[in-house]
Formats: structure tokens, C-alpha cells, sequence
């Protein structure tokens, strides 16, 4: 391990080159490792924001849904300029590679434009559409989008979708909003079933999509055994579940985001 | 789900479970290739030395009949996706390389270099190096059984080329991985050898035994 063996042995030689090689590609791993997570915690950002603007709004109406995915889109470009800074370390056959430690960012990513799309138009979001929000201004996708990182995206937001349904509950226009998710959820879940043998760990989502499924479910179950109770209009149900809200939590403004 | 996006993606995840199974089909075959080998090398352990040549004759006939199989895969793999079904046989090319240098070993005593292990398929070092070090774990086994069969040069042959691979990897900054356990393990087989090296000197068994003087550390 002397000066001389290194200067004529080729076996160090060739090491020498393995060690180059080494570094670069735990360099490159470190770096799309962080990336990867920056990305993460934005888009975990844009979910807690998406969540509050519809929390925040004492009616379900659409425009508050585009407000919302308004206001998401934009802090979601912050994670679209992440993707295209990576998309320089992740060129050629380097998306392979690299794609375990970069998939957590993208999942992460698709579940919070998706549940943006979600609260606009109500429908899930394609696997093109999320490809075309991580493509440069020519339209090349930065990275291929895989299937898997989408299926299991999309399947978080099944999730978020349980947590929307039952926060809205309260609000006018809430349990109507609440059943329509259930349904959403439920098609959702069907479709995705078809693919769990080829996709790795969509079991396992799947598992945790029927446990929201449940709840929205049994959440509906509890307000159609309570509005039958009162033999009432919807509206009326509205006016008087609004103002008991706003009398036992002084506004009714925090009741849905906590 | 959009039903468009929903046969998109069911096309997609399809086309990937065929190809996954052309790709099987071709990895079975190279598996029972290095299934093969390592047989075959196995006998080197109670092999003569001067009667080697018969013995890795027939792991390098088996090994260029790799060559087909591997140029198949490398046809089969999109442009690009070389990394996406690399595991798929990765370990039957570590135990090809290991093979392919051990026969480099006993026919020239040297180290089988990348370029000349990866002609037909990309090989990443890390497979390469995986290979290197079981090639050392056979070694040091040699070093013991050659000692059995009266030949007292070879473990010190050994000892010196396995010093080199040691230092070799030593400059390496490895990651808590699986090269760097199993460059763990390399730190027993030299020491084994050593032991081999040094009951062979103390008796002066060894007609070769100053060329270790000079290789002490």
C-alpha cells in the first residue's frame, strides 16, 4: 500500500478508476437522495395548503375547490423547478438507476397535484397529466413517469380524500360533498385493483385506501341514520348544522381544519 | 379513473411483465451456466496443478457460450433501461466473473480486468468487484487445499495477489452496503492465507519463500 506499488501495479490502477466511479455515483445518490426529500416536504406542504383553503371556506362551492388547486399549483411549481434541476442527474439510462431514491419525491409530488386536480375538477388525474406538469417548456418529460410512482401516488390521496369528505361533513352542502367522495374513492379503488400484481407495495395501499374507504363510509352511514331523525330538507339540515358548528366553536372556521 | 388512462396503464404494466419474462427466460439459462462453472471449479480444490488446463478448458468453453445468451439480453433491454432490469442477473454475472477469474488466475496469475470480463453486456463495478472478492474467498480455500496436494508455492503466490486486491479495495470509499460487507469478509481470508504462508515458511516447505520477505508490510 506503499507510493510504489501505487505508481506501478495495475491493479491499483484500475482501482483507482472503481474509486472514481464509486464516488460519483454515491455523490449523485446523496444529492437526488436530498432532492428527493425537498421535494417531499414541499408537496406535504401544498397538501396541508390545499386542506386549509378548503377548511377555511364555510360553503362547499366550486370556486372554492379552484381557489384551492389555484393557490396549490402555484407553491407546486417550486417542486416542478426541483424535478427539472434533478432531471440534469437523472438523463439517460440515470432515471433507472437512481429512480428508488427519487420515487418517494415523485409520489409525494403526484399526490398533492392530484388531490389540487381533485378539488378543480372533481376526476382523478392522469398519469399523461402529471408526465406534462414535470415536462420542460418543449414538452419533453423530465423523467419517464412510471406507472408504479403514479398508481401509488394517487393511492395517498385516497387519504387525503378521507380527511376532505370528513371535515366537510359540517359544512353546507358538506354531506352531499362527503357521499360524492365515498363514491370517488370507492371507483378509485376498484380500478387500481386490477393492478395491484404488477405494481410493487400497491397492495399494501390498497389495504389502507379500504380503511378511508370505511371511515368516509361509516361517516355517511351516521348522517343518513341522524337526518332521519328530522324530517327536514337538506338545506334546512344545512342552516341548522352550520349554526350549532358556529355556536360551539365560535366561528366554525377551525372546526374543519383540526 | 379515465378509462383511456386506465387501458394506457394496464398496457404499460403488461408489456413490462412480458418483457420481465423474456428477460427471465435468458437468465435461467446463463444461471445454469454459472451453476455449471462453479461446479466445475469446485474440483479445482483436489485438482493437481499440472493437470489444470483439462479443468478450465471446459469452464472458459462454457463461459464463451455465455456470450450468446448475454449479447440476447442486451438486445431484448430498451435503450435506456439498462438499470431498471439489472437485478435480474446480477447474480449470475457475479458468479461468471468469479469464474471467469478464477481460470485467469490459474492460468497467468493475474487479475481478469472489467473490459475483458464485460465485452457483451454492461457491467457495472460493482458486480465486477462482487466478483473479485469471492474470487479472494476461493483463493484463500486454495491456499489451504494446494498446501494438501504438496504444492507449497501456490499460497504464497496467492498471498502476494491477494495482498494486491486487498489494497486495491482499501482505496475504495465504500458506503454501508453490501460490497462493503463482503469487503469485510476479505480481511478473514487474508489472514487465513497468511497463516497457510507462514506454516509453509516455518518449515521451509516453500522453494519461493523471500518473495513474501519482500512483499511484508
Amino acid at each position: 500500500m506503499t507510493d510504489m506499488d501505487s505508481a506501478t501495479s495495475p491493479i491499483l490502477e484500475a482501482f483507482e478508476t472503481f474509486r472514481v466511479e464509486l464516488d460519483d455515483y454515491n455523490d449523485r445518490r446523496e444529492r437526488l437522495i436530498k432532492a428527493s426529500r425537498d421535494a417531499t416536504n414541499l408537496s406535504k406542504k401544498v397538501i396541508f395548503l390545499l386542506h386549509r383553503v378548503v377548511g377555511e371556506a364555510s360553503a362547499h362551492e366550486p370556486a372554492v375547490g379552484k381557489r384551492a388547486a389555484q393557490r396549490g399549483r402555484e407553491k407546486l411549481r417550486e417542486v416542478q423547478n426541483l424535478f427539472a434541476k434533478m432531471s440534469t442527474e437523472l438523463k439517460g439510462d440515470r432515471y433507472w438507476r437512481y429512480r428508488w431514491q427519487v420515487s418517494p419525491g415523485i409520489q409525494e409530488y403526484t399526490e398533492a397535484l392530484s388531490f389540487a386536480h381533485y378539488l378543480e375538477h372533481g376526476t382523478l388525474i392522469t398519469l399523461k397529466q402529471v408526465e406534462e406538469s414535470l415536462s420542460d417548456t418543449s414538452g419533453i418529460p423530465y423523467f419517464p413517469m412510471s406507472a408504479s410512482d403514479y398508481l401509488l401516488g394517487v393511492s395517498d390521496l385516497m387519504g387525503e380524500l378521507m380527511r376532505y369528505a370528513i371535515s366537510s361533513m359540517s359544512k353546507r352542502g358538506g354531506r352531499q360533498k362527503a357521499a360524492e367522495i365515498g363514491a370517488f374513492v370507492r371507483n378509485c379503488k376498484a380500478d387500481f385493483e386490477m393492478f395491484t400484481p404488477n405494481v410493487r407495495d400497491l397492495r399494501k395501499k390498497q389495504f389502507v385506501t379500504g380503511q378511508s374507504l370505511e371511515k368516509i363510509e361509516d361517516a355517511n352511514y351516521a348522517v343518513v341514520v341522524r337526518c332521519s331523525e328530522f324530517d327536514l330538507p337538506p338545506e334546512m339540515l344545512d342552516d341548522i348544522v352550520s349554526q350549532t358548528v358556529s355556536t360551539v366553536h365560535g366561528g366554525g372556521v377551525d372546526a374543519a381544519s383540526k | 379513473m379515465d378509462p383511456q388512462d386506465l387501458e394506457n396503464i394496464s398496457t404499460m404494466l403488461e408489456s413490462e411483465v412480458q418483457l420481465r419474462e423474456k428477460i427471465k427466460e435468458r437468465v435461467v439459462e446463463l444461471d445454469k451456466k454459472a451453476r455449471t462453472v462453479t461446479g466445475l471449479l469446485n474440483k479445482v480444490h483436489s485438482t493437481p496443478f499440472n493437470s489444470l488446463p483439462k479443468l478450465t478448458e471446459p469452464v472458459t468453453q462454457t463461459l464463451l457460450s455465455c456470450q450468446p445468451i448475454t449479447a440476447a439480453l442486451a438486445e431484448i433491454i430498451p435503450p435506456n433501461e439498462f438499470w431498471r432490469w439489472k437485478d435480474m442477473w446480477s447474480n449470475s454475472i457475479r458468479t461468471l466473473v468469479f469464474a471467469a477469474g478464477f481460470v485467469e488466475y490459474l492460468t497467468f496469475r493475474k487479475l481478469i480486468t472489467i473490459d475483458q470480463v464485460s465485452e457483451r453486456l454492461e457491467l457495472p463495478p460493482e458486480d465486477y468487484l462482487q466478483g473479485i472478492i469471492s474470487l479472494v474467498n476461493e483463493l484463500s480455500r486454495l491456499a489451504v487445499n494446494s498446501v494438501t496436494m504438496g504444492n507449497f508455492d501456490e499460497p504464497i503466490k496467492i498471498s502476494l495477489f491477494v495482498k494486491d486486491i486487498f489494497a486495491g479495495f482499501s482505496m475504495l470509499n465504500l458506503k454501508n452496503d453490501i460490497l462493503r460487507r463482503r469487503f469485510d469478509s476479505l480481511k478473514y481470508d487474508l489472514k487465513k492465507v497468511e497463516e497457510v504462508v507462514y506454516d509453509v515458511s516455518l518449515r521451509k516447505l516453500s522453494s519461493a519463500p523471500l518473495d513474501i520477505e519482500a512483499d511484508v508490510r
